[in-house]
């Protein structure tokens, strides 16, 4: 994990040896010790998480190194496909109460969120060279996945409670005339809202109370500091946009699962795989 | 097909359950003309409540042909449909942060704003009283369409002379929905619906957890909006009060 130090134009980088990773996993089994003698019941997922992160972690950062070196377009393209899927499925494990195959639209309004950062920020804000440039391409797309990602989740699951609690709602709605877009607006918005809420927070506390990860990275590896803090501004920006945009286009995909095709409210959403009526 | 206001044949509801499903009714057939208030009585679990959701096309389980005016349901929208044939539900929920607004809520539904959405006339001089008071009655919001207020098709005025007509006199247009008594929601709930002027109105239990005094009131709205040419089906688990010009009983699939 020493190979930042050789990226950096001016200043010093500090490497983390095996000592630094033994010492911050300790960190975590002193908590979950904690946890353990206060009956919190969350010790043994913390220290599983932790673990599991440790080992993902180290497996990206030698994939990634494979892949910079290598310089292969085909290969970024894989890496990225790769994360994509992974990115479905755990938007669609940690999405609560979603009816099934919603994969489809998932990856849909991930993908296309992804081509918009890509040539947006790389290739219009960056405009790397070669303009794959994986060490861009790669870390970009894994930051917007991570928000888009629990935004999906969060909004996914806040749309089907909201429609199950709103069902007398929805149905007086529904008689007084609504379509099936009026009757299921007010969980829509909501559901964006929420979905949006940690986003929009970090945007308005990043460089008051928080150095955002990718800024401290960048600091922390010997990177000019305003430098940093203008990647961070353009990936927050991009990020806290295009979440929305993926939240929105999920919604516009997957509200109409709550109706029948007569807009009739429907106890139990399905993902139909016809044509639409109209 | 026939000169009936409504007409509905071989109307039937099958629910999904575990050992695939339980028929509710099947071939059922009902006629009403303008002006009728008819009684659907029946054991409860004999379908009455998805009998008159399926008449408003609102029942996921339900199939049939239905008529009005002899035009066949397919010819309508359900948005359209809905309008003309009302369904009432049992539970009021009142949408909106006070009376006027709830009443206000199906003005504000894209189907009565679609003839309505031309640009407003810019050969008069503005009159600064007629832009206070249609300012802020409509705004364009992107992709969420067009959102309605509906002050200007149904002003405070208007509500508060119908809420008196139908007997509200005691109901506040600034109150909060929340604040009602079990009485005056259903009320609400009913001027809601009897605004929108259906022409077949189905009232779902709407007297039901009433004292006498506000169940009569509602059986006195209703007969009026009968005498001008309203059709009235009341689902009532109360005895007869002699509004109803006939009384048709549901039960084991079928009407009597």
């Amino acid at each position: 994990m020493a190979q930042t130090a050789t990226q950096t134009t001016s200043g010093t980088s500090y490497p983390i040896d095996i000592w630094g990773l033994l010492i911050a996993l300790a960190m975590v089994m002193v908590a979950s010790g904690l946890s353990w003698l206060m009956h919190l019941g969350i010790g043994k997922t913390l220290l599983w998480s932790a673990c599991r992160a440790l080992v993902q972690l180290c497996a990206m950062g030698f994939i990634m190194g494979y892949v910079i070196k290598s310089g292969n377009p085909w290969l970024v393209l894989i890496l990225i496909t790769g994360m994509l899927v992974a990115a479905v499925q755990i938007t669609l494990s940690r999405a609560k109460g979603v009816p099934k195959g919603l994969a489809g639209p998932v990856l849909l309004s991930l993908v296309i969120t992804m081509l918009l950062m890509i040539s947006m920020v790389t290739e219009l804000v960056i405009r790397p060279h070669p303009w794959y440039a994986p060490q861009l391409v790669v870390p970009l797309t894994g930051m917007l996945l991570g928000n888009t990602v629990s935004a999906l989740a969060v909004g996914l699951s806040r749309f089907y409670e909201s429609m199950k609690e709103r069902r007398n709602e929805v149905d007086t709605l529904l008689a007084l005339g609504a379509t099936r877009w009026e009757a299921a607006r007010p969980s829509i918005i909501s559901s964006i809202r929420l979905g949006l809420l940690p986003t929009t927070a970090s945007l308005a506390s990043s460089g008051i109370v928080t150095i955002p990860g990718m800024m401290a990275g960048q600091v922390i590896a010997g990177g000019d500091p305003l430098n940093a803090a203008k990647y961070q501004f353009v990936i927050l920006a991009s990020i806290a946009a295009l979440t929305l945009l993926a939240d929105t286009l999920i919604m516009v995909m997957v509200y109409r699962t709550c109706f029948t095709a007569d807009d009739q409210y429907r106890d139990k959403p399905v993902v139909e795989h016809r044509k639409r009526n109209r | 097909m026939s000169t009936h206001l409504f007409s509905a044949r071989d109307m039937t509801c099958a629910l999904p359950t575990q050992e695939g499903e339980k028929t509710i009714f099947r071939g059922l057939s009902f006629d009403i003309d303008a002006g009728e208030i008819v009684d659907l009585v029946g054991p409860s679990g004999s379908g009455k409540s998805s009998l008159l959701t399926a008449f408003a096309r609102l029942n996921p389980h339900a199939g049939g042909t239905m008529f009005l005016d002899g035009r066949p349901s397919t010819e309508f929208t359900p948005q359209q449909w809905r309008c003309s044939v009302a369904y009432l539900p049992q539970k009021p929920v009142l949408i909106g942060d006070n009376v006027a607004e709830v009443i206000r809520l199906p003005w504000t539904l894209a189907i009565r704003n679609e003839q309505d959405d031309i640009s407003p006339d810019t050969n008069h001089p503005v009159d600064p009283q007629a832009h206070a008071r249609t300012r802020g009655k409509r705004r364009r919001s992107g992709i969420w369409g067009a959102v309605h207020n509906g002050v200007d098709m149904l002003p405070d005025d208007k509500i508060r002379a119908t809420l008196d007509a139908i007997g509200c006199e005691d109901i506040n247009l600034g109150r909060a929905p929340h604040d009602l008594s079990g009485g005056q929601a259903a009320r609400v709930s009913l001027a809601r619906t009897l605004l929108t002027n259906p022409k077949l109105l189905l009232a779902d239990e709407v007297d039901a957890g009433l004292d006498d005094d506000n169940a009569a009131k509602v059986a006195a709205i209703l007969s009026d909006a009968a005498q001008r040419g309203m059709a009235v089906i009341r689902i009532r688990h109360r005895p007869p009060d002699g509004v109803a010009t006939r009384t048709v009983t549901l039960d084991e699939g079928g009407l009597r």
